[in-house]
């Protein structure tokens, strides 16, 4: 798994492959019958996550997506209209393979979404795993180091946002296995 | 966060402060190459464009940046070898402890032996436990080996008989009682027994040997 996504990761962007309901065009198009429908938003779910996944996606803008060929075929000329993403999204939520980013930076509540192709506590555990294997239990790393440093390099941590990156450490010392401190834009971390 | 504050210590922030500054050359690295590669990209555009004296300008402030790109290197060195000495301090603190106890320890198991003279008296006196032991060995052996050592030696022999004895009669038993129920088969043929009667006499060969 850990391999097949570091491939992905290295692979060209826009080598992405659709799943076959992609091209076709009812897949678009909201369906009327529940159990149809249902198994529509299944499908999407499962797209969206494989989609977030190869391009390494953690926070999804909505107006963006909804123009990006992930929500747009252009080939088809469909498109999955906003209510319906809304709905998916929603359904994704039940999940918990998406969070709603509380609104922040100019953008309106429900603009920008998490979406977990891996949730934070798959998260927690990869972030223990590595500081296991290298030997840095106890010892105190910042969040940034563990982010961006070239420590994490080569690891799938590297270039986790921000955001999931706390939400992920924050599982951790929810069950004491580790502590944050220090200022807001200078946190640590230290685990036990 | 707060409540829980007792497991991180003084040194851990402080390790916490020395990694933050580290992060932040870091960052200040990345945001200065940028600015360097930019400054070549400027001298070139206006070489091309012939302003020879802004092109001499963006490559000054490029050497410029580039003097500070090395400064802040030196002291990203000087803090990663200061933040690695704390926390192998803090290592070797960790080390004596350990060694305080162990020495601890290892007094109290000798205090509870007794000192020297207790172990000196106890292995005095197992000596002479050992010694008295043997002497008794040395007795009792002396008896046996006069009186009985013929009768250990017959009853040896017994054994070994009985061994190969029973091996022996085991060996012609096997045959006998295969063969039997071998017989009822070929009897409707005179042909077939007739062959067997050669191949009795062969098994029945065997255990001789």
């Amino acid at each position: 798994m850990a391999a097949a996504s570091t491939a992905a990761a290295g692979a060209d962007a826009s080598s992405f492959r659709f799943p076959r309901e992609y091209s076709f065009p009812a897949f678009f198009t909201r369906q009327t019958n529940l159990t149809t429908h249902h198994a529509q938003l299944s499908k999407w779910s499962a797209l969206v996550l494989a989609y977030a996944r190869h391009h390494r996606i953690f926070r999804l803008g909505l107006s963006a997506a909804a123009d990006s060929d992930l929500f747009y075929n252009r080939r088809l000329d469909r498109r999955l209209g906003m209510p319906d993403i809304r709905e998916l999204l929603d359904f994704m939520k039940k999940d918990g393979r998406i969070e709603y980013a509380s609104g922040g930076n100019g953008s309106g509540e429900g603009e920008v979404v998490f979406v977990y192709w891996r949730k934070p506590e798959e998260w927690a555990r990869k972030i223990e795993k590595y500081v296991e294997e290298t030997g840095q239990k106890g010892s105190v790393l910042t969040v940034y180091e563990l982010g961006e440093g070239e420590g994490t390099r080569g690891t799938e941590i590297h270039g986790i946002d921000n955001e999931v990156l706390l939400k992920a450490l924050n599982v951790l010392v929810r069950k004491g296995r580790a502590q944050i401190f220090g200022q807001d834009d200078s946190q640590g971390v230290k685990f036990f | 966060m707060g409540a829980n504050g007792s497991k991180v210590t003084a040194q851990d922030k402080a390790i916490l402060d020395m990694k933050n500054q580290r992060d932040k050359l870091h960052q200040y690295q990345r945001r200065i190459t940028v600015l360097t590669d930019k400054e070549t990209d400027i001298a070139r555009e206006m070489l091309a464009k012939g302003d020879k004296e802004r092109a001499l300008l963006a490559l000054r402030r490029k050497k410029y940046q580039q003097s500070l790109l090395s400064q802040t290197d030196s002291q990203l060195e000087q803090l990663e070898k200061l933040t690695s000495n704390v926390e192998f301090a803090l290592i070797q603190k960790d080390v004596l402890f350990g060694l305080q106890q162990g020495t601890k320890v290892l007094n109290d198991i000798h205090k509870e032996m007794g000192g020297i003279e207790n172990v000196e008296k106890l292995m005095g006196e197992s000596a002479d436990a050992i010694a008295y032991q043997q002497e008794i060995s040395d007795m009792l052996g002396g008896r046996i080996s006069a009186h009985d050592e013929d009768e250990v030696e017959e009853e040896l022999e017994a054994l070994e008989r009985e061994v190969t004895g029973k091996i022996s009669q085991k060996l012609p038993a096997g045959p006998e009682t295969t063969l039997p129920d071998l017989q009822p088969v070929p009897n409707h043929e005179p042909v077939h027994s007739a062959a067997e009667q050669p191949q009795k006499q062969k098994l029945e060969a065997i255990p001789a040997s």
